[in-house]
């Protein structure tokens, strides 16, 4: 399997992900911005049209998708699992400290770090070398990575270092 | 291969001084630097001779560049013509300097499209080892997987191929080596699983004329029956029943470092990196040709003869570091020799015609194996020190698996002092393997492995004679070293540190004579030239990165998003670097 994939197939991957966790599909307005936690909580925006949002003054319609493994007690330790199995550990570093790949434990984001974001980076992959996982991976299990990646503590006072 | 100089009287009258030995007489001109290692041999000594012990006190930086990216710099300049040559890392721009005009402006640049990708695939930074001139043209490869030629005197694009493949693991920081009309060009990509290849492009057009890969059945690798003939090993098929089953398809053996060629013998040498995955109980066996020197005639790729340093690699002593070509007296007897200093610790002088190893002694301090035995040409090995997932976490061995020293730290050879000049690391590591599945497009290694200093100046700058085995002195640095030598005949050699100091000592004893803070660790290669008033020059990049932003990534600072604590092994490296690239240049 290539993990490669070009933006549009990612995309479409990842629209077949969520066909398979399709009871949990809804409808619903979506929210001014993926990162604004509260009103996205384990939600997934797949398809935004920012562009026509000024035309009637309202957001168009799109899907979300749910955390399906919210309740499962033990997805951060799955999912710690599959961090080392997937070979997230081979770019971001054995506890995802970073490598090639970013700190994942820094409580510093670069597509954002609410669930959706980063379930969303591990699905569709992002441009600057990280591959999409979503046609490799079921949601219910890149859910369990983001599980683990949020168990991470970022450390106390990461800006100062002093000698 | 044509060179061209316009500073070449001066350069001629210098070689009417001293001619050089036989192996370094193809060099054209003292006064252009076309090629990354300087010559064919892999040298890197240049001719010049105003910069001596007595003036080199004098020496101030005349000029400076941003390349205006923050990846590792790598690698070194060309000059040709009265033109600078630099190549950044990605997204790999090459700029050409006019070196005939105040200021040194800008003549072209040349930008081409890089898929971002390839920062994710690259294993260890951004880096561009570099470009090399031939024919008119400025050769050098893109990080994701393209060789391309530009016009050296326009920056027009003459030819872009597809050499390598991102979604299999690839990538291509090499500096490509040419040789007539060839082009050789070789992938990184041993933590990815890839099936390591170097490929001859034709320099006209860049078509690929052929593909030889370092692992695999004999009709890949190119070993033709009466062709290819090993000092050591005794069959046939050893790139594949050295392997498990078919594990040789994701064995590694990438090709990123520096090659030389012999004009007589008509063989171009290079060096195989690691075996993958790092994991060596998924895949037992000696692994050929992993961590090896390949012997190949560039015109078809035949493979003529092979060493292996390190048979089942089991700590990923990748052999990539230069081969540089010297005839020596070794016991006794006049040799053609081939010179390598291994990650694995040894420093190897070899018979370059046949593959025998002549010496073999350890340049720092080793303890996976207690010596090479000269008759079998196997190392002998410390079992304590043997990894592998079944082995659990194996403790301290010594060196690292970023060498004794790094084959992004080429070494300089002076036929003046007749000795080696290398940068060395003394650090020792701990290595816990583990299991690990092949997919592709994201790394294959299955290990962790923290470093501890095994000494409390955790580099040295050494020189070494290669006759004998043996250290003729050492400048001991506080962090490993890890930028490549330059020796000159005006008996000074140059080489910087991570904490950003650019140095100049005297090639016969050692002593620091002179030194200047560049602004970020230095990880590339000094170089040095006759500037269009007739002066010599020296010039170098800053610019900290390569391994080191995988191991100690505090000192990054371009991005908020990622944030990194110190290494523990070198705590305060950041407190004198920070990320940088900057072209310097130096004169009297
Ligand atoms: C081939 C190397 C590679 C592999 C394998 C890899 N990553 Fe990444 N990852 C990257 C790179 C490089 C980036 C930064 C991409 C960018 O900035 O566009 C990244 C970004 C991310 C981000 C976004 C970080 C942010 O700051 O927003 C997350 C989350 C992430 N990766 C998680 C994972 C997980 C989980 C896995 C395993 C399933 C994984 N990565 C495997 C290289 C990799």
């Amino acid at each position: 399997m290539r993990l490669f994939s070009s933006h549009a197939r990612a995309t479409l991957v990842l629209i077949a992900a969520v066909g398979i966790a399709g009871a949990c599909r809804e409808q619903s307005a979506v929210p001014p911005a993926s990162t604004d936690t509260k009103a996205s909580e384990n939600a997934l925006v797949i398809s935004r049209h920012d562009d026509r949002v000024f035309a009637g003054g309202l957001m168009p319609p799109a899907e979300r998708v749910v955390n399906t493994e919210a309740h499962n007690p033990k997805a951060a330790e799955e999912g710690a699992a599959l961090f080392t199995s997937m070979n997230c550990d081979g770019c971001h570093g054995g506890g995802a400290v970073g490598a090639v790949g970013p700190n994942l434990t820094d409580g510093r984001w670069r597509y954002g770090g609410a669930d959706a974001d980063i379930f969303r980076s591990i699905a569709e992959g992002r441009p600057k070398g990280m591959p999409s996982f979503g046609g490799a991976l079921q949601p219910a299990m890149i859910w369990r990575l983001v599980a683990y990646i949020k168990s991470l503590p970022p450390p106390k006072d990461a800006p100062t270092e002093a000698w | 291969m044509s060179l061209h100089c316009s500073s070449a009287v001066l350069a001629l009258s210098l070689a009417l001084l001293a001619a050089p030995p036989p192996a370094l007489a193809q060099r054209a001109s003292d006064g252009d630097w076309t090629m990354p290692s300087k010559d064919y041999s892999a040298s890197r000594f240049s001719g010049l001779a105003q910069i001596t012990p007595a003036t080199v006190k004098s020496l101030h930086p005349v000029w400076t560049f941003s390349t205006g990216t923050l990846g590792g710099h790598e690698g070194q300049p060309l000059v040709v013509n009265n033109t600078m040559y630099v190549v950044t890392p990605y997204p790999n721009v090459l700029y050409a300097f006019d070196l005939a005009k105040d200021g040194y402006p800008l003549k072209w640049k040349y930008r081409p499209p890089v898929d971002p990708n390839s920062l994710g695939i690259a294993c260890c930074d951004a880096v561009n080892r570099g470009a090399v001139y031939a024919d008119g043209k400025i050769v050098y490869n893109l990080l994701d997987g393209h060789t391309v030629a530009i016009d050296a005197a326009t920056g027009k694009e003459l030819w872009k191929t597809k050499i390598a493949d991102l979604a299999q693991g690839e990538t291509t920081p090499m500096a490509p080596f040419i040789v007539k009309n060839r082009v050789l060009v070789g992938a990184s990509g041993g933590e990815f699983g890839i099936l390591g290849w170097v490929k001859g492009l034709d320099l006209a057009t860049g078509k690929i004329a052929w593909t030889a890969t370092n692992i695999g059945p004999d009709s890949l690798v190119l070993a033709k029956a009466g062709t290819f003939k090993t000092f050591y090993d005794k069959g046939a098929q050893l790139g594949q029943t050295t392997w498990p089953a078919d594990t040789w398809k994701h064995g590694g053996a990438p090709v990123w470092g520096w090659m030389s060629y012999d004009p007589e013998l008509d063989l171009v040498y290079y060096g195989v990196g690691n075996p993958g995955p790092y994991n060596a109980d998924q895949r037992m066996g000696d692994n050929k040709w992993t961590a090896s020197v390949l012997a190949r005639h560039p015109e078809d790729g035949s493979l003529v003869w092979a060493y292996q340093f390190t048979p089942h690699d089991s700590w990923d002593f990748d052999a990539a570091a230069e081969m540089v070509l010297v005839d020596l007296t070794v016991k006794g007897k006049q040799r053609k020799a081939l010179v390598h200093f291994d990650k694995n610790g040894f420093a190897y002088t070899m018979d370059r015609a046949t593959g025998e190893v002549l010496l073999a002694e350890p340049y720092v301090h080793v303890n996976w194996a207690s010596k090479i035995d000269l008759a079998t040409g196997r190392p002998v090995l410390n079992d304590a020190k043997a990894t592998g997932a079944s082995k659990g976490n194996v403790k301290d061995i010594c060196p690292t698996l970023e060498g004794g020293k790094s084959p992004a730290s080429p070494v300089a050879y002076s036929p003046v002092t007749k000795l080696f000049y290398a940068s060395t690391n003394s650090m020792c590591m701990d290595y816990a393997a583990v299991q690990t599945a092949h997919l592709a497009g994201t790394p294959f290694m299955g290990i962790n492995s923290p470093y501890h200093a095994s000494d409390p100046n955790m580099g040295a700058f050494i020189a070494w004679d290669a006759s004998t085995g043996k250290r003729a002195w050492e400048i001991k640095e506080k962090f490993p070293v890890w930028s490549g030598s330059l020796a000159t005949r005006g008996n000074v050699v140059f080489y910087g540190t991570l904490d950003g100091w650019f140095k100049a000592a005297n090639a016969t004893t050692g002593a620091v004579l002179w030194r200047f803070k560049v602004g970020s660790g230095v990880v590339g290669d000094p170089i040095t030239f006759t500037g269009a008033d007739g002066k010599q020059y020296v010039a170098i990049y800053a610019g900290i990165g390569g391994d080191w932003l995988l191991l100690s990534g505090d000192y990054k600072s371009d991005d908020p998003a990622d944030v990194r604590d110190p290494a523990d092994f070198a705590r305060d490296l950041a407190r004198h670097t920070s990320q940088g690239g900057i072209v310097w240049i130096f004169a009297l």
